[in-house]
Parts: C-alpha cells; sequence; structure tokens
C-alpha cells in the first residue's frame, strides 16, 4: 500500500519539477527587469526564492520515490539528483538569507543567479534525456544528421551469409544498445544478466529470460512487448526496442533461440524476411554461382560474330553479362566453335545436343570458364571426349545422354568438382558402374532412363 | 487530312491507336505537329511500349525455368476425390454440411436453392505414396508413383464462381476478358528461343465436351499480335491454312513473301504502324513454320518404349496422351509456353463415374511426360504444371447416393501440381480444414501462382508492364506475392 502511494508521488515528479523552474525564472525576471527595488518588490524576490525552494524540495522529495522505483541507473540519475538538490540547498539558504535581511552586493547577487540558473538548466536537461531519451534535445536539428532506421550489419557486404547468425549479429547489438546498462555483472537489475546468451535464457529473479520456442513465455520478450506505460515495460528509461528489433527477438524465440542460428534461416519465412532485408538492406535470396559472378557487358561487337543461321542466344541477366547459347544448325565445325572463343567466359549454359560433335571438339571447351549447365547430349561421343571437360569446374549440369561413353567417364565425372547431375540415358554407362560411382560420389545425382 | 506526314520524325512504332492518342491532345498538337515531333514532345521513352531497350534487359534475374508445359485441366477436377484427403468426410457421409464451415458464404446459383447439403465423402481409396508420403486417391495410380518429383499446392483459390471467368482469370489475370495470356507475355516478354516455331503453342484434346475452350484464352490481349497462341491441331494440318495452295511451290511462296516484305516496309515507312511488321513476321513465320510443324507433329520415329510409357493413347492423335508426347517434343525445341486443355472436369453429377474415366485419359501421360522429360535433363529448366480453374464442393449436388454424387463449383480452396525447374519436390503447400471446404494454411491465389511462375522464369512480375489506355497492365494486375515456400 505505502509503496504504492509512493510510485504514484513518484510519477508526479516529471509533473512537479516545472514549478521551480517558473518561480526560479520569474525571480529572475522581476530582479533584472524592476530597477527600482523599493520593500516591496524585495518581498516579492523573497517570496519568489522561497515558493522556489519549496517546490522544488517538493519535486526533489518526489523524484527520490521515483528514482528508487529502479527503473532508472545509478549513472543516469547521478547528475540529474545531485544538480537538483544543490539547487533546493542554495535556494533554501538564499531565502533565509534575504528573510534575515542579509545585505547582497551586486556582484553577489549576480553571480548567485547565475550559478542558480546553470543548477536549473543542467538538472532539468539530464532530466529531460532520462524521459526523452539521450541526445533528444538536439536530434532534431535540422543540420544534424538523422540516424536512419537502416542498418548496415557489416562493411563488408559480400561477406558470406551464413556466416553471419540471428543472436550474435542482430539481436545481441540491440541488447547492448538498450539494456545491458542496467543488466550486466555489475549491474543486474532484476536478477538478470544479459552479457552472456546462457544467463539471458537463464533469466533473473523471476524465471526463464527465455523460453525456447515460446516467446510469450519468455520473460524478455514479454517485458519488451508490454504497452509502454505499463510500469514492467522495458526499458524503463531510454529508446524502446522498435517493431522490427521485437518482430525480430520474437521471430528468434519462436525458431529455438539458439545461440547460432544463420541469417539466412530468415528465407524461408515471408513475413519476417521482407522486414529484415530491408532494415539490414540485405538480400537474403540464395546466390548460385553464376548470381554471385561479377562480368562486364558481352561486348556487342562480339555478339555480332556470331553466326546467326546457327546460333540462338539470349541473355540471362539484366546486366546482359551470361549467355544462354544454343547451336541451332544440323552439323557444328570446328570453325564455329572457335566463334565462341571470344565469348567464352560470358557463356553459363550451352546447348550443342544432336549436332554431330566430336570429340576432338570438346577440347575447345576449356575457353568456357563460367560454364554450369552443358548439354551435348545425342552426339557421338566417347570417353576420349569426356576428358577435355576435366577442368570445367563450375559446371554442375551436364547432359550426356545418347551418347557412346562407357564406366572410363565416370572417373573423369568424380574430379569434376561443380558437378551436380549427370544424364546418362541410352549411354554404355553399365548400371554396376553407376552403382560404385554413386556410393563413392553421393553428392552426385545420376539420371539414367526409366 | 493525309497521314501521310510522318516522314520527319524518327518514331518507327507509330500505330492507328498511338496517332489518335497524340492527335487527342487537340488540334493544336496537330498543327505544333510540324515544329516539335509528338515523340519528342513525350520525350524518347515510354511512347509505345516495345521498348527494345527496356525489353533487352528481360529476364530480371537468372531463370530457374526457360519453359513451360501448363496441363489445363478445364472444368475443376475434383480435388476431394483426387489429391485432397478428408476422412472426416466418409465419416459423415450423408449428414449436413455445419452451417459453420459455409459460413454463409456465396454458393453458386446452381446448388444454392438446394434445401439439403449433404457431406459426399468420396469414393475412392486413398494412400500415401513415395518417400514424401503424399496422400493420392486411387484414381491416379501413375502420378502416384511419381508423387516425389510432384510439389502440390493444396490451398490455391480465386473469387470466380463460374468457369469463364475463373479460366480467364487464371489464363490472364483478369476475370473480365480482353488481356494477354500468360503465354502471350512471356512471348512478349522474352521473345523466342526457336526462330522456326512460336513462342506460344496450344494443345486441345479433340472431342471432349464439356464448358467451351476459345481462342481468346491464348490470346494476345493488347499486346501485338505476334504473341498470340498458336493452336496446333491433330492431324494433317497441324496449322490451318499454313500449306501452300495446290500449284504454289515453295519456291513461289518464298519469292511471293520477299516480294510482299518490300511492299510492306515501304508501307511501314510511310505510316508506321508497328503491326505491318507484325505481319511480316507472322508472314515469315508461317513460311518457316511449313517445315517446322510437320517436323516436330511427325512421332513416326518414337520407339515403342516411349508409346508404351505415354499409354496405348499415345498413337492415337488428339488425345490427351498424344498431346503430353507433343508437349515434350515442342519442349525439346525451346517452344516456351506450352498449353494444353483437357475438358470434362466439370462433374455436377454422376461424378465417380466420370472421373474415373477423365483421370484415365490424363493420369499416365501426364506421368510419362514428367518422366520422359526428366531422363532428357529437360525437366531441369522446363516446368510442368497440372490443375483446372478452381476446386469442386464438399457436399453433393443433386441428390446423394452410396454409390453416386455430384459436386458444385468451389473457389474457395483447390490443388494444383508442378514439377521442374525451380521448384520443390515431393513438398505440399497448404492445408484446407478438415471439410475440405475454407483453406487453413497458407492460401495461396491466382495471382500469386502467376507471379510465382513469372518468377521462375526470370521476371519480376510487377516489372513486366505493357501501357495500354493510358495505364499500365501487367499479368498479375496490382496483386500477387511469389510463393517462395515452393522454389527450390
Ligand atoms: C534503466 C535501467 C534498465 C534498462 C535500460 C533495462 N532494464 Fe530491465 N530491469 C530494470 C530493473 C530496475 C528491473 C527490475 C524491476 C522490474 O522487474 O521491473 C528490470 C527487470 C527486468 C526483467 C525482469 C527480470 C526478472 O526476472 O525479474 C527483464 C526480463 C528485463 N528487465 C528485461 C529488460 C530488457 C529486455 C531490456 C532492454 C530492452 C531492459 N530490461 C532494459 C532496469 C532496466
Amino acid at each position: 500500500m505505502t509503496s504504492e502511494i509512493f510510485e504514484f508521488l513518484g510519477s508526479l515528479h516529471p509533473l512537479l519539477v516545472h514549478l521551480p523552474i517558473g518561480f526560479i525564472l520569474l525571480t529572475f525576471l522581476v530582479d533584472i527587469f524592476i530597477k527600482k527595488k523599493n520593500n516591496a518588490v524585495k518581498g516579492v524576490i523573497t517570496l519568489g526564492w522561497f515558493f522556489s525552494f519549496l517546490s522544488g524540495a517538493i519535486a526533489t522529495l518526489f523524484g527520490w520515490f521515483l528514482g528508487s522505483n529502479n527503473y532508472y541507473f545509478e549513472s543516469q540519475i547521478d547528475i540529474h539528483k545531485w544538480s537538483g538538490i544543490a539547487f533546493v540547498g542554495i535556494a533554501f539558504i538564499i531565502w533565509l538569507l534575504r528573510f534575515l535581511n542579509f545585505h547582497f552586493s551586486r556582484f553577489f547577487s549576480r553571480f548567485i543567479n547565475l550559478t542558480v540558473l546553470i543548477l536549473v538548466l543542467v538538472t532539468s536537461h539530464y532530466g529531460g534525456e532520462m524521459t526523452h531519451g539521450k541526445g533528444y534535445l538536439l536530434k532534431n536539428l535540422p543540420y544534424v544528421k538523422k540516424e536512419l532506421n537502416q542498418k548496415i550489419l557489416l562493411a563488408d557486404k559480400d561477406n558470406p551469409l551464413d556466416s553471419l547468425y540471428v543472436y550474435e549479429d542482430m539481436i545481441y547489438p540491440v541488447l547492448e544498445e538498450k539494456c545491458i546498462a542496467c543488466h550486466n555483472q555489475n549491474n543486474t537489475y532484476g536478477g538478470l544478466n544479459m552479457t552472456a546468451y546462457e544467463s539471458l535464457i537463464k533469466g533473473g529473479n523471476n524465471g526463464a529470460g527465455i523460453m525456447k520456442g515460446n516467446p510469450y513465455q519468455s520473460a524478455i520478450f514479454k517485458r519488451v512487448n508490454l504497452s509502454q506505460n505499463h510500469p514492467k515495460f522495458m526499458p524503463p528509461s531510454g529508446t524502446p526496442m522498435n517493431y522490427d528489433e521485437v518482430a525480430i527477438l520474437h521471430w528468434w524465440i519462436d525458431n529455438g533461440a539458439k545461440r547460432k542460428i544463420p541469417l539466412v534461416k530468415f528465407r524461408n519465412d515471408n513475413s519476417i524476411r521482407k522486414l529484415v532485408e530491408e532494415k539490414y538492406q540485405l538480400d537474403l535470396k540464395e546466390k548460385s554461382y553464376l548470381e554471385t559472378l561479377k562480368l562486364s557487358v558481352v561486348p556487342d561487337e562480339k555478339l555480332k560474330l556470331l553466326n546467326e543461321e546457327k546460333f540462338q542466344w539470349r541473355f540471362l541477366t539484366n546486366e546482359n553479362s551470361l549467355l544462354d547459347l544454343k547451336f541451332t544448325a544440323k552439323k557444328i565445325s570446328v570453325n564455329d566453335l572457335k566463334s565462341l572463343d571470344q565469348i567464352g567466359e560470358h557463356i553459363a549454359w550451352l546447348n550443342l545436343s544432336d549436332c554431330q560433335l566430336t570429340d576432338d571438339m570438346l577440347s575447345h571447351f576449356s575457353k568456357f570458364t563460367n560454364l554450369t549447365r552443358l548439354r551435348i547430349q545425342k552426339n557421338r561421343l566417347t570417353d576420349k571426349g569426356i576428358k577435355f571437360l576435366n577442368d570445367l569446374e563450375n559446371l554442375n549440369e551436364l547432359n550426356l545422354y545418347g551418347t557412346r561413353i562407357t564406366d572410363a567417364s565416370l572417373e573423369v565425372f568424380s574430379q569434376m568438382k561443380g558437378l551436380k547431375k549427370i544424364f546418362l540415358w541410352n549411354t554404355r554407362v553399365s548400371a554396376n558402374g553407376i552403382k560404385s560411382f554413386k556410393s563413392l560420389n553421393p553428392a552426385i545425382e545420376i539420371i539414367t532412363g526409366l | 487530312m493525309s497521314m501521310n506526314c510522318n516522314h520527319d520524325h524518327e518514331n518507327k512504332n507509330y500505330s492507328r491507336r498511338d496517332f489518335l492518342t497524340k492527335t487527342s491532345l487537340g488540334l493544336g498538337a496537330l498543327s505544333l505537329g510540324s515544329l516539335i515531333s509528338p515523340v519528342d514532345a513525350y520525350g524518347k521513352s515510354n511512347f509505345l511500349n516495345l521498348l527494345e531497350s527496356e525489353k533487352q534487359r528481360l529476364p530480371h534475374f537468372i531463370p530457374k525455368a526457360k519453359r513451360v508445359i501448363y496441363l489445363f485441366q478445364s472444368g475443376a477436377p475434383s480435388q476431394l476425390d483426387l489429391f485432397d484427403y478428408k476422412p472426416k468426410l466418409n465419416e459423415m457421409f450423408g449428414q449436413e454440411v455445419p452451417k459453420s464451415v459455409i459460413g454463409g458464404q456465396r454458393l453458386t446459383g446452381m446448388s444454392s436453392g438446394q434445401n439439403t447439403f449433404p457431406i459426399a465423402g468420396s469414393l475412392f481409396n486413398f494412400k500415401q505414396h513415395g518417400q514424401s508420403g503424399t496422400w493420392m486417391s486411387e484414381l491416379m495410380p501413375y502420378t502416384s508413383k511419381i508423387v516425389d518429383e510432384l510439389c502440390f499446392i493444396k490451398s490455391m483459390y480465386t473469387e470466380a464462381i463460374n468457369h469463364d471467368p475463373a479460366i480467364t482469370m487464371i489464363q490472364t489475370g483478369s476475370e473480365l476478358p480482353g488481356r494477354p495470356s500468360i503465354g502471350s507475355w512471356l512471348s512478349y516478354g522474352l521473345g523466342t528461343d526457336n526462330k522456326n516455331l512460336p513462342e506460344f503453342v496450344v494443345l486441345v484434346t479433340k472431342g471432349k465436351t464439356g464448358q467451351p475452350i476459345y481462342s481468346r484464352l491464348w490470346g494476345n490481349g493488347f499486346l501485338p499480335s505476334k504473341h498470340q497462341g498458336v493452336q496446333f491441331r491433330s492431324g494433317k494440318d497441324a496449322v490451318l491454312y499454313l500449306d501452300n495452295p495446290p500449284g504454289v511451290t515453295s519456291g513461289i511462296r518464298e519469292e511471293q513473301l520477299s516480294s510482299l516484305k518490300k511492299l510492306q516496309h515501304i508501307n511501314h515507312a510511310d505510316i508506321g504502324d508497328p503491326e505491318i511488321l507484325t505481319k511480316i513476321s507472322n508472314y515469315e513465320m508461317a513460311y518457316r513454320m511449313q517445315t517446322s510443324v510437320p517436323e516436330v507433329m511427325d512421332i513416326s520415329d518414337e520407339p515403342d518404349y516411349i508409346f508404351d510409357l505415354y499409354g496405348e493413347d499415345s498413337k492415337t492423335p488428339g488425345t490427351f496422351a498424344a498431346n503430353c508426347l507433343l508437349a515434350r517434343k515442342l519442349a525439346e525445341k525451346d517452344v516456351k509456353f506450352i498449353q494444353l486443355y483437357h475438358r470434362g472436369w466439370d462433374q455436377h453429377g454422376n461424378l465417380p463415374k466420370d472421373i474415373k474415366k477423365q483421370a484415365k485419359e490424363t493420369d499416365q501421360a501426364t506421368a510419362a511426360l514428367i518422366q520422359d522429360l526428366k531422363q532428357r535433363g529437360l525437366l531441369e529448366d522446363t516446368l510442368v504444371i497440372w490443375g483446372g480453374e478452381f476446386g469442386r464442393t464438399n457436399y453433393s449436388q443433386g441428390i446423394l447416393k452410396p454409390d453416386n454424387y455430384g459436386r458444385d463449383h468451389h473457389p474457395r480452396c483447390f490443388t494444383i501440381f508442378m514439377a521442374g525447374a525451380g521448384v520443390k519436390k515431393g513438398i505440399t503447400l497448404g492445408a484446407t480444414d478438415e471439410f475440405g471446404y475454407n483453406i487453413i494454411e497458407r492460401p495461396v491465389h491466382i495471382h500469386d501462382f502467376q507471379a510465382t511462375l513469372m518468377h521462375l522464369l526470370g521476371i519480376d512480375h510487377e516489372k513486366l508492364t505493357f501501357k495500354f489506355q493510358g495505364r499500365r497492365y501487367r499479368l498479375t494486375d496490382v496483386h500477387g506475392n511469389v510463393v517462395r515456400e515452393v522454389l527450390s
């Protein structure tokens, strides 16, 4: 009961503090502007100091109640508290001296006024920072650069996304900024220390900080998700967590709150994905080799060298850097292949199926360094030709159905680093050969016929 | 008024419509015409849509699929008898559908007058198949064997409650006729991969009855007419009026066309209507198709085991099975959008008997197509889609008998499946309630489905637009979200 009364009185503090400010300023104004100070004027000034002291004392008392609620931490309150007390003390002394008709020199009176004015400014500024957040005063000035909502996770954006983690790289930095001042080894308010993952999960005096998989049983989430006016809302002062931060926290707890959930997990969850992508300017899309490749535009004059009667091509990216190319005539020649040399690195997908491609022609393919899909099915190719494909290390799909290759080629396949799929329907590769290949190379899929 | 006044500006794409749009700025615009070219007045861009510069920037990102085979099951197959297993309906066979399930939703005029809505549990047995454990009814034994290749969406929905608006919606993104269909958009956006065949080919199963299918479903709408779908018919004349008239040899034909082309170019230089260019390219395409079409329609060198795979029907031209086989051949030739239509799924009555027949006609060939594409490596960059325009009700339309029922139209949920390029294998997305009436998990709207399709082909569905009658249009209108959960 009494603690509730104190809490109520404490909450009046922000209202009451404005009274001493008004009284003391009015007193200064009277002192400065009324030059002829007869007794009546002097009486008014003395009375002004008295009311400043009285209202200041009450405000300080109520402020003490508020401070002892532990909503603010000491270092935050300190300056505000002591400069406030100093103000009340000085006001009392001045009033007393004036009451006792003590004579002030002009200089001393000015000095006192200035000192008290500074104390008022300091006290109210720090008080303001507590209620409105740090830096509130200057942040809306027109020339101050506004802090954007968008954050960049890492300076180096090419950092692979799977080396970033939801907790370490997104949640902890927010906690550090908004909670840890009050919840660390030294200031463990509520018994909660949020500096370490384990103690964060464990929680404070009232149980689990995080219940994995259940945000609404997790004190940390519950406290930041309350109405901001709720006495239990966290943080009690300073900038609250914003919507995005709370949403990410929710998602993280919901998804098991493991220490190492990589950012790429967001991919599968549309609701959070967009938010994260926008807030951190990320692109969570899974990147294939081609998507990470940065090539220049295929030069027009080189494309013009291609025989339009024989080749059909189109771009695969809107930077016009990669080509999907197909041979459309019945029979290909070495010269046709040579015409591709100049644009070799730009060819990502190549279709030379059913065009009488021969083994020795495959020796030209080493120019196609960025080839990922190669279709050379339905040609009379043998193991001799396949050897030339050995150094196409980015190739992941190879279509050889309807060729004459045998088990001997399997050896080459197992050395091709990027390979993921091979099509071997209607070839001379044996079922046993495939079986032992699969057991040695489980990551490579072989598609045979039915 | 002479229209031949355009020699002095550079506009190459100036159709009658554009002319009227320009001049409708007022007569002032006409008199100013000699001072300011209307093209320049508008800035060089955005005057018309066929901006080569803009189109060269397509695809927007690296595509997963290069082509689509859309096996459209017209009339709306009953998801409850094929895919969406609801044992609750069998438990409650014959009882009323609880009022809370229908929840005052609109029913079609065909059954809304019924004074009873008896639950009709499916008469067909369901079993789980494959590693994915996908439930399938016994109606689709062949497709059941390849469920691990398939990606089901059981939570499709649409607003349309009747066939015409629903099919128009799924093919064009709008219930009202007049918009370009999916294949036309793709042809417009991505161009051709094979100069000898159209980008958009339509195959309709012969001799089926039911809801009508008409050419506007593969129409180009307001896009230039060269983007419209071309129907290949079964039998001798695959494309009507393609052959030379008796007595005209190929040589004569070629000469004729090249002279005509010269005349058309003169005409185009004069009045600048882009449809003239379309005409020229149509004539040329028709000429090339005189050899390419018979070649692709010829299935005589397919080995027997391929016919066996597609089923006995596949030797009979015009059947769904034969069309599936053709679809594979067209895919091999890099036709971009291959649209099959199979009618007859609109089973308001006598469903158990009729659906058996429908399933038999489509099941084996569908599975065969997917397997055949797979062994050729084509499933890597071909997207296959199987589905209708909406679903069917869980209650019987007309009198429910222990061995017979009908089902009315049901737009609130239906099932489609996909296979191939860029979609996950062996998964099921979305779910309906235990009555198979409402969606309870991950609703997917037609526009979401279309957005996903475009995405797989490397197109951002919000960016492929065409300006017409003063606004920009796109396939998904102002809707649609890519269904990321199905992307592999
Ligand atoms: C200005 C200091 C301060 C800041 C900043 C602060 N807290 Fe607190 N926190 C407290 C105090 C004091 C208590 C104990 C009183 C209470 O439970 O309300 C507390 C208690 C808690 C408790 C309850 C612990 C228990 O088991 O009783 C949780 C959870 C909590 N804070 C979470 C947070 C989170 C999350 C943030 C950051 C968004 C945060 N706090 C920031 C001061 C602070």
